[in-house]
């Protein structure tokens, strides 16, 4: 098998092959950090910049009388954060809370909040000139929220239009106490 | 008229006929008299009057000899001569006397006749004294011339007179004759007439009477003989006149019609039942047909069955020889079943051996499921592990990111981590899925166990069980092998039995094929019959009725 003279081109051809650096290697200064998550089957990814911390969902705490995209609030080392669900703002189909969610904190303009994420899969670095603009279908919220979509269908968030959003703060006061 | 076609036919028969015979006595009645009278009349003639007539003319010629004689005596003188002459002349006297005793018989009633015969007697008396007394001796004497004065006188005188007197009756005689005979002619006349008269009637009345019965008797009979014609030629519709004749005719015309009245309705019946018969025979004849394949197919059928009862006896012959088989098999079987009962004893022994065994192998896997149980905590315990690992890499990354350039390596390192992590939770998944395969293997493992447990308790009952079925076989199969000694006996007399039956099923195949020779000539009977049916149908189709 060694000696066979077929198998050995074969095998040299394929190393050839897998020696050849990358074509398309990104500059870097055009590179962005995302991290990348799962939310019901569809790939979305984040700015590293904003986000703070990923820690596993524990003891959230429902919270009355807010809008239904705040599933309540948790406490990380201390702090209480609001956890906000994006499947609300996406029309996506809505899932159980278990204890296998993530949640991922972001932070800006001296806000800091939680979303919920189904999966983490990690950080990656994706070219800048890659994202393309919205697409035509997305339209409302959706459009806002969004920074670009990938070639391979990565949806990137803008985290900082999500924090500067005005309609996130709640304030409503629930009278007949 | 009337009275007379009332009379029997044999009265007009004794009535026509004894007319008849009447008529014909009447004629020989007549006939009778009329020649009774001719006889008598004819014998008056013979005896009386010709006999007369001739006696004289013999009277006359014998006395015309005499006289010749002795006038020849006296011629001649020759004594014999003389002699002779003499004789003659005295035969002849002898002849005048009986010829004249006739004369004088016959004469008693006529007077005038008789006294002149007794007349001519005198003188013939005188003229023979003279001839015999005188004239003779003289002749003989010779005293011719004397003789001769004699004979020419007296002698010729009494001579003349004799011959003048009998001349005179016999013409007398004559005359009455031929007046007889006219009168006797008369009579016979007389009686043809009568005869012819009685005849004429007679004959009339025969034809009347033979025109009087062919009208009384023949032309009814005829009539009714043409009408017997027809009704031979099978004409049944001729009617017959109705008469109300008493006599025979009558009757037989009476009784011929009451006859063929009688002869239509049978002849109307016979036509019924010619038909009936034919459509019987018919029928009979589609029966026998039937009967006959029948009877072939019996016969087959028979013959099959001889060959299967000969296939039966072969049989019961290799089943008596299967049953002594069987027998000592039987006896075989006992030994065995006996042998048997100290296996299944054995198998008892190993089957509690083995429950314990089984026990102990529960036992132990009941150890080995806790201990996997123990296992499956571990390994959770690993994949939080992982999962934290997993969390902390990303984090190490996100801060890394942060850091910039001088993040960088600590970026590679997170995500070695990250992939360490994800590693560890494949092994996980796998390990999981080994441990859930175990988990599954040992309880089904436990199951099979208890079940093996079970199965051999049962198995322990089940051979008990067998041990008593074994026993209870061992004692079937002693009464099995003593019935089939019984059955080896019984198929031996079966064997007899078939072996009679097959000779009986010989005897009926016989009889079979007899029946359906039988059956063959009753098909042709039939047949026959049926043949004989259709011509009687032709037959009495002629009848018109």
């Amino acid at each position: 098998m060694k000696n066979d003279p077929d198998a050995r081109h074969i095998l040299r051809t394929r190393a050839k092959a897998l020696a050849r650096p990358s074509q398309h290697a990104p500059a870097a200064a055009t590179v962005l950090e995302v991290l990348e998550f799962r939310l019901a089957q569809e790939r979305y990814a984040l700015e590293t910049r904003y986000v703070h911390e990923v820690c596993p969902l524990k003891d959230l705490t429902p919270l009355p009388c807010t809008p239904p995209f705040v599933l309540g609030v948790v406490n990380v080392r201390g702090r209480i954060l609001p956890v906000f669900d994006l499947k609300k703002f996406f029309d996506l189909p809505e899932q159980g809370v278990t204890d296998l969610h993530r949640i991922i904190l972001i932070e800006g303009h001296e806000m800091e909040l939680g979303l919920l994420a189904d999966a983490v899969v990690g950080v990656r670095s994706i070219p800048a000139d890659s994202l393309q603009p919205s697409l035509p279908t997305l339209i409302g919220i959706r459009s806002e929220y969004l920074k670009g979509v990938t070639a391979e269908r990565l949806v990137v968030l803008d985290a900082a239009r999500i924090l500067a959003d005005p309609k996130i703060i709640v304030h409503e006061e629930v009278e007949n106490l | 008229m009337k009275w007379f076609l009332n009379l029997t036919t044999r009265s007009k028969l004794f009535v026509g006929f004894g007319l008849m015979i009447v008529f014909l006595a009447t004629v020989i009645v007549t006939a009778y008299l009329g020649i009774s009278a001719l006889q008598a009349s004819q014998k008056s003639l013979y005896q009386a009057d010709f006999a007369n007539a001739l006696d004289l003319m013999n009277l006359r010629s014998n006395q015309n000899g005499v006289r010749a004689a002795q006038l020849t005596m006296m011629v001649v003188s020759d004594r014999p001569d003389r002699e002779r002459w003499r004789q003659d002349a005295d035969d002849r006297r002898k002849e005048i006397e009986t010829t004249m005793r006739s004369l004088l018989d016959r004469g008693r009633h006529d007077p005038s006749l008789l006294a002149r015969l007794e007349e001519l007697k005198a003188i013939q008396d005188a003229f023979e004294q003279t001839r015999a007394t005188q004239l003779n001796p003289l002749i003989f004497a010779g005293k011719i011339e004397e003789a001769k004065t004699l004979a020419l006188g007296i002698q010729a005188e009494r001579y003349g007179r004799m011959r003048a007197i009998s001349t005179e009756l016999g013409n007398a005689a004559a005359e009455k004759a031929r007046a007889s005979v006219a009168d006797s002619e008369l009579k016979a006349q007389q009686t043809v007439s009568v005869f012819i008269i009685v005849g004429i009637m007679a004959l009339l009345l025969a034809v009347t009477m033979a025109l009087l019965l062919n009208r009384v008797i023949a032309l009814p009979l005829l009539a009714v003989s043409g009408i017997a014609e027809r009704v031979a030629s099978g004409d049944l519709t001729v009617n017959i006149p109705e008469d109300h004749r008493a006599d025979e005719v009558g009757t037989l015309v009476r009784g011929f019609r009451a006859l063929l009245e009688n002869l239509r309705a049978q002849t109307r019946q016979l036509v019924e039942g010619a038909n009936v018969l034919g459509a019987a025979a018919s029928e009979i004849v589609a029966s026998t047909t039937q009967l006959a394949s029948s009877a072939s197919e019996s016969a087959a059928a028979v013959s099959e069955t001889t060959t299967t009862v000969e296939e039966v006896r072969q049989t019961a012959q290799v089943a008596s020889q299967k049953a002594k088989y069987v027998a000592d098999s039987a006896q075989k079987a006992a030994q065995i079943s006996q042998s048997g009962r100290k296996s299944t004893e054995d198998v008892g022994a190993g089957m509690t051996r083995i429950r314990q065994q089984m026990d102990a192998i529960a036992a132990s896997m009941g150890r080995l499921s806790e201990q996997s149980q123990t296992i499956g905590q571990i390994i959770a315990t690993v994949e939080d592990l992982a999962a934290q690992s997993n969390l902390l890499a990303v984090n190490a990354a996100i801060e890394a990111a942060k850091a910039g350039e001088h993040g960088k390596g600590f970026g590679v390192v997170a995500q070695e981590v990250k992939s360490l992590a994800e590693q560890s939770r494949q092994a996980t998944t796998q390990v999981r899925t080994i441990l859930s395969d175990i988990q599954k293997a040992t309880t089904d493992a436990v199951l099979a166990t208890e079940q093996g447990s079970r199965a051999v308790e049962a198995g322990t009952r089940q051979t008990e069980m067998a041990g008593e079925s074994i026993q209870a076989l061992a004692g079937s199969v002693t009464e099995a092998a003593q019935a089939a000694t019984q059955i080896a006996a019984s198929s031996q007399q079966q064997m007899v039995g078939v072996d009679q039956v097959a000779a009986a099923m010989e005897s009926i195949k016989q009889a079979s094929t007899q029946n359906v020779a039988s059956a063959k000539q009753l098909e042709t009977a039939a047949r026959n019959l049926n043949d004989l049916g259709q011509r009687l149908k032709q037959m009495v189709e002629r009848y018109k009725v």
